[in-house]
């Protein structure tokens, strides 16, 4: 059975929400570093720490281009494939700005992703704790958290 | 909005009881034209219309009943109304509950030659 | 965990005959790290080809990288092995589970229970693949039943009208395309969905409550309404049949299947 789950709790309902009014097949929810909140449909971790890390280079990457177009940062991109669409979103919340990485396939679109993704962002704006600041990451914990993530992700 | 579309979509918003009229992409969901009165949401309208009429499309496949040329919602505050185009778009119709669906089904049909 | 495996691994580097590998290979699984944990498993084994829970290791690694085909076939070595090996019989009822292949999963289910009768998750699992048989005979009992004579005396009972519950099962009437072929459960499986967009379409764009459905196609008009708040009626008709015909017998037909249901309920 696909499954929905979260490292950090409040996120939890609002994706299990989108997931399901959206018709998304994966989504990803992340920090721009590519430290990942919540999943759904992934069954491999090894998946969702390549799709993270993509996911936060292309927007990376497109706000380079924006700033030297000298342009607002995108707010979303989508690429239409034949079978699967990819929708890549960054947002701000409390916790800090966030993206959501969005595989969708024949059954949804990109109408009903975007119309569901503004739902999205407005309940995981009101559901986040405000951004931690300051913390020392030292690279023991890094490790921890990295694998205490990945167990909560995919429940092990 | 080019003038072909906004010709289609002005003779369908004249008809009494229509709060909108939209032209959308129905792979995506997305509008490509749009005439809408305030506090109708476009957007919505586009991506649930296109959706409606996709799984409409399967159940009358999977009955050999052959894709829907016309798709008529009525719900008990109002009306949806999707009228398939050529090139994959989709002329779709929101209005009242009591609005006049003979005249409206006609002037999306005509909108939908209309885009040949 | 992440110190295990470093310890884990120079221990391994040390003496590469060590049956550490077992270990480091689910430690490696567990954090996900699936092609590392396959890498280490394989050099294990071949070094002890006979250890058959390395083998039952390595089929649940392949699982978890989707590689399906594959981990039965390793499970298959391991039941030539040990015919009554709890985790092979367990696996390949999994892998015969997701393929589709009831049958194959309760056999291989039925004989891990024998091998091992207190294991819980066999049992759990045995629960979940008869609940699925026993959900598939009773989707495919109407159609092999025949005539419905649920809308007996209705006009285009006999191939025109059907009455379906929200997950898009067939609870009565019947539907027949043109050349005469039965479609009622190819058109109920997708008709749960398309109601479903109807309710949600209605609710988001303000339209209240959705009443009914008209659909015109090249082949045939449909109509459909739900009779009750979870079920879904359908008329098809041919073209000839306008829609407000369809309307008056969809009423008809839809006082029927209440009063059937309410019929069902006592």
């Amino acid at each position: 059975m696909t499954q929905t789950r979260a490292v950090e709790a409040w996120t939890l309902r609002p994706l299990e929400r989108f997931v399901a009014e959206a018709g998304a097949r994966l989504t990803l929810l992340m920090t721009p570093a590519g430290q990942v909140l919540a999943q759904h449909g992934f069954t491999r971790a090894v998946d969702v720490m390549s799709a993270a890390a993509l996911g936060a280079a292309i927007v990376a990457s497109s706000g380079e281009l924006a700033t030297m177009l000298r342009q607002k940062q995108f707010s979303a991109l989508n690429h239409q494939g034949v079978e699967h669409g990819i929708f890549l979103g960054a947002f701000d919340t409390p916790r800090g700005r966030l993206l959501a990485l969005v595989v969708y396939g024949p059954d949804s679109s990109v109408g009903l992703v975007q119309l569901f993704f503004e739902e999205f962002v407005t309940e995981l704006a009101a559901a986040a704790p405000a951004e931690e600041r300051g913390k020392a990451v030292l690279a023991a914990d890094f490790e921890r958290e990295l694998n205490e993530s990945l167990a909560t992700l995919f429940g092990q | 909005m080019t003038t072909r579309f906004r010709r289609a979509l002005d003779n369908v918003t004249r008809v009494r009881g229509v709060r909108g009229a939209m032209l959308v992409a129905g792979d995506d969901g997305l509008i490509v034209a749009e005439s809408l009165m305030e506090g109708v949401r476009g957007n919505a309208v586009a991506a649930l219309a296109a959706s409606l009429h996709k799984r409409f499309r399967q159940s009358m496949d999977a009955g050999a009943a052959g894709a829907p040329h016309f798709l008529h919602l009525q719900g008990d505050g109002g009306t949806l109304i999707v009228v398939p185009a050529p090139d994959g778009i989709l002329v779709v119709a929101v209005g009242d509950p009591n609005m006049n669906v003979g005249l409206v089904r006609l002037e999306m049909l005509r909108a939908a030659e209309g885009l040949t | 965990m992440a110190s295990d495996i470093k310890a884990m691994t120079a221990e391994l580097a040390r003496d590469p005959s060590s049956l550490v590998f077992l270990e480091l290979g689910e430690a490696l699984r567990r954090v996900g790290q699936l092609d590392a944990a396959s890498r280490v498993l394989v050099s294990g084994l071949e070094q002890h080809p006979d250890l058959i829970g390395g083998r039952d290791l390595y089929a649940r690694v392949l699982v978890d990288k989707g590689e399906y085909a594959r981990a039965a076939q390793v499970w298959g070595t391991v039941l030539e092995r040990d015919a009554r090996h709890v985790g092979a019989h367990k696996g390949l009822g999994f892998v015969s589970f997701r393929g589709g292949d009831l049958d194959g999963a309760l056999e291989h289910l039925e004989l891990a229970l024998a091998a091992d009768p207190t294991d819980q998750s066999v049992i759990s699992a045995l629960r979940t693949v008869r609940d699925a048989a026993q959900e598939l005979q009773a989707e495919v009992a109407p159609t092999d039943a025949g005539e419905d004579p649920l809308f007996a005396g209705l006009e285009g009972a006999e191939q025109g009208l059907l009455l379906v519950d929200d997950r898009g099962r067939v609870l009565g009437g019947r539907l027949l395309d043109r050349g005469g072929r039965e479609v009622s459960e190819a058109v109920a499986a997708y008709l749960a969905g398309a109601a479903q967009e109807a309710d949600r379409t209605a609710r988001m764009l303000g339209l209240g409550e959705w009443r009914w459905i008209v659909a015109e196609g090249p082949e045939a008009n449909v109509y459909v309404t739900p009779p009750t708040p979870e079920t879904l009626l359908l008329i098809l008709r041919d073209q000839s049949v306008p829609s407000g015909r369809l309307a008056m017998l969809a009423e008809r037909a839809g006082a029927v299947a209440r009063a059937w249901l309410e019929g069902q309920r006592l």
